[in-house]
């Protein structure tokens, strides 16, 4: 069969299926199980209100269901096995995690990462919102300042791998050394600052993301309360911290909390960049090393991360759902 | 209905085009045994039929690979597809547990397919197998015996064959730079220490060394600790290595690790200082013994490595190569490192046990000879066809070895062979200790066992 005819097939069964199901639920619903005719039609009207929704998100129920709960206790449960998977170790793997080097480097380090990145992200995303505001080539500076949401992450590092370089001929930093006749320097074995250096790839993609969500936010401040501090006679730092940002402030948290789990989950950064060598791992890469080779350690490290995101996660879902 | 031979190459004349630009060598002309090809086209018709094919060669590898599968393809009309990974090591495993493993897996490494073996998702190779490398490969009980795993049932038993022998204690150099210098290749390890030494008093850069790998980097590494334990100690000392019945921070090896840190860690013998070793690309490290001048005047590298040399060089005219030194007052013979990569079967099917009968033909091994870049222990290929002296020069150097060993890390469990060295001795050149770093995969090993 050809790829569209089996395209336009399964668009037909999927969306098919869809309006069979909630017809044929409501009749159901309405025919067999609470008809109305009966003499408490009244109470069968409400009954049935009541259990349609469930059943008509039932199937996404158990699509959830199987996609997302049951990974999620299969893997805690994988997590206390041994590396291939026989033998009940219990929360051996992570005792054992939390006493290894190169663990608590890479739980440091991640913890440099949710600190700095979206931090830095949400910083340079409000100051470029907030000064080309008002301009007339705003919106290209937005642009090309948007750009780079548009690169994978591996390729981002690719291009931030020649910015890097240690060939002065190649490498911005080194071509800087070398013009001022300094010795080329690899930024990538520099201990710790490397990991800002790998960092900034990340602020330099997400920046985009936060100055698209906050200059919306910007523009949605009504121009009252800015004319009426302008009167009061405001300068425009007190209009921009006192005015402005508290106004914004959730939109601020959506932005920062959503860079942030994406910062928690990032992985092909750092392997692209130095493979997590010297001592730039994070907990994401640190789980790959593992993984395909021990199982039990590979999984007990995911659930770390999970545990880290949840509560990230659940404070920006509740962030968001207050602004939107 | 049975396809002849003959009609196979009609069909070829027809079908002009891809399968055409493939069939490099015709058949029935050069040193090929091409009779033996012939009756294998006779007895096989597998129309319809794919056989798919994961392995490491990529690029200029993967294209020379394809013209040998594209005889296969001509003799029995069945479709190979081969696709090559430069991260075939985490591929082949995500497949086979996702239950969607090619028929056949290139492994590089022989310690990844005793993994998988052992967790039931390699088959056996057909019966007789084990005898035929035996009869027909030179050394062929190393070969049989470094295919021999434990099954998921503890039993032994043959799970590949080897096709493609790289051969690793080679330096390479560039025969122009060294004329104008009047440099002389080295016969011992002494005198290479020396000529190193000669080349920096002379205001050069001896050597190139690039550990970078992508996610494998730090390999490059591991070879030149495992040159250096096969000059250092004897060869029962690196078997009980291998095995981990000596422990890996052992004086034995750290002093192994220290010897390769004379080369490495001294910013005035390679090229870019120490700090460059760990970030250079293996792949682009020898493109320093072509520049002019040159940016260094040796690279210790595999047989394999003239695949990433760049297009001008003339093998035998621009780069050359000779046999990484003993040390003399050790006494060791002349000792030779060695890898190769071998077929296992990760799905059995009809066509793939025809694939691994091809394999088994001096043509399948001469096919990619004569396309240069391969070395292979099978004792019934004609050496005439090998493309270059140099190939024939390599088979030389095998022959004269007093010990042949294969690549440690190839043989030591894939997390420490292909995880914890490979990262620890990015670790040692980057300032850690060797003591540190030995003891660092010596804990790695024990928290396996």
């Amino acid at each position: 069969m050809s790829p569209i005819v089996q395209g336009i097939l399964t668009i037909i069964i999927g969306v098919g299926g869809c309006i069979g199901y909630f017809y044929a639920s409501n009749i159901l619903l309405d025919r067999v199980i609470f008809p109305p005719k009966t003499d408490d039609q009244g109470r069968n009207i409400r009954r049935a209100t009541m259990v349609r929704p469930w059943l008509f998100l039932l199937p996404a129920i158990l699509a959830l269901g199987l996609y997302l709960v049951y990974p999620v206790v299969g893997s805690f449960l994988r997590s206390l096995y041994n590396r291939s998977g026989e033998e009940f170790v219990g929360l051996g793997n992570y005792v054992q995690m939390f006493s290894e080097h190169g663990f608590r480097v890479a739980l440091f380090n991640n913890f440099l990462w949710v600190v700095f990145v979206p931090a830095g992200a949400t910083f340079f995303g409000l100051l470029v919102a907030q000064l080309t505001d008002r301009l007339k080539w705003g919106n290209i500076a937005k642009s090309l300042i948007f750009m780079p949401m548009a690169i994978s992450f591996v390729g981002a590092s690719l291009i931030w791998k020649f910015v890097y370089a240690a060939d002065p001929d190649i490498g911005i930093i080194n071509a800087i050394r070398d013009y001022f006749g300094a010795a080329p320097v690899d930024p990538m074995q520099i201990p710790f600052w490397n990991n800002f250096f790998i960092m900034f790839i990340m602020v330099w993609m997400q920046t985009g993301f936060a100055m698209v969500i906050l200059s919306a936010a910007l523009r949605g401040i009504p121009e009252e309360t800015i004319e009426a501090a302008i009167i009061d006679g405001a300068n425009p730092f007190q209009i921009f911290f006192r005015i402005k940002v508290p106004q914004i402030a959730g939109t601020i948290v959506v932005v920062w909390t959503t860079i942030t789990f994406l910062t928690l989950k990032v992985f092909d950064i750092v392997y692209t960049m130095t493979g997590g060598n010297f001592d730039t791992e994070i907990l994401p890469s640190y789980m790959m090393d593992y993984m395909f080779r021990d199982d039990g350690r590979a999984t007990a490290v995911a659930f770390v991360i999970m545990v880290i995101v949840t509560p990230v996660m659940i404070w920006n879902i509740r962030q968001a759902r207050r602004e939107l | 209905m049975k396809r002849t031979f003959l009609n196979g190459v009609a069909v070829m004349a027809l079908t002009a085009g891809t399968a055409q630009a493939q069939m490099m060598f015709t058949p029935g002309e050069g040193g090929f045994h091409w009779d033996g090809y012939e009756a294998f086209a006779e007895n096989y018709d597998l129309s319809g039929e794919t056989v798919e094919i994961t392995g490491p060669w990529t690029g200029f590898e993967k294209e020379k690979v394809d013209v040998v599968f594209s005889y296969f393809e001509e003799a029995t009309g069945a479709t190979v597809n081969y696709s090559g990974s430069d991260s075939f090591e985490q591929d082949i495993v995500i497949s086979a547990r996702a239950g969607t493993a090619p028929n056949l897996a290139v492994f590089p490494q022989p310690g990844l397919a005793a993994d998988m073996a052992s967790q039931g998702f390699l088959t056996p190779m057909p019966e007789g197998m084990g005898d035929w490398v035996a009869e027909n490969f030179a050394a062929g009980d190393s070969w049989v015996d470094l295919a021999t795993y434990e099954g998921p049932d503890g039993e032994e038993d043959l799970y590949g064959m080897f096709f493609r022998v790289d051969l690793k204690s080679l330096v390479w150099y560039s025969p122009i730079a060294f004329d104008e210098m009047g440099y002389e290749i080295p016969e011992t390890m002494e005198e290479l220490k020396e000529l190193t030494q000669q080349i920096v008093d002379d205001g050069g850069t001896p050597w190139c060394i690039g550990l970078g790998s992508g996610a494998a980097t730090g390999w490059p590494a591991t070879d030149w600790v495992e040159e250096m334990m096969l000059r250092t100690q004897e060869p029962s000392v690196y078997d009980q290595w291998v095995d981990n019945e000596i422990p890996f921070d052992d004086p034995a090896v750290v002093g192994a690790i220290e010897e390769f840190g004379w080369f490495a860690l001294n910013d005035d013998f390679v090229q870019g200082g120490t700090q460059a070793v760990a970030t250079t690309d293996f792949r682009d490290s020898p493109n320093g013994l072509f520049a002019v001048p040159p940016e260094c005047y040796m690279h210790r590298q595999a047989s394999f490595i003239p695949a990433f040399f760049p297009d001008e060089v003339e093998l035998g005219a621009d780069a050359d190569f000779f046999y990484f030194p003993a040390i003399e007052e050790n006494d060791l013979g002349s000792p030779v490192l060695g890898a190769g990569t071998l077929f296992s079967i990760t799905n059995p099917s009809e066509a793939t046990s025809a694939m691994l009968e091809f394999l088994k033909l001096p043509i399948a091994h001469e096919l990619w000879m004569a396309q240069d870049g391969f070395l292979t222990a099978h004792a019934g290929v004609n050496l005439d066809v090998y493309a270059t002296d140099a190939q024939r020069a390599m088979g030389e150097i095998i022959a004269n070895a007093t010990t042949f060993r294969y690549d440690a890390s190839d043989l030591m469990p894939a997390e420490i062979g292909a995880g914890a060295f490979w990262s620890g001795m990015v670790d040692y050149v980057t300032g850690e200790s060797a003591e540190d770093v030995a003891a660092g995969i010596q804990a790695r090993w024990d928290s396996i066992k």
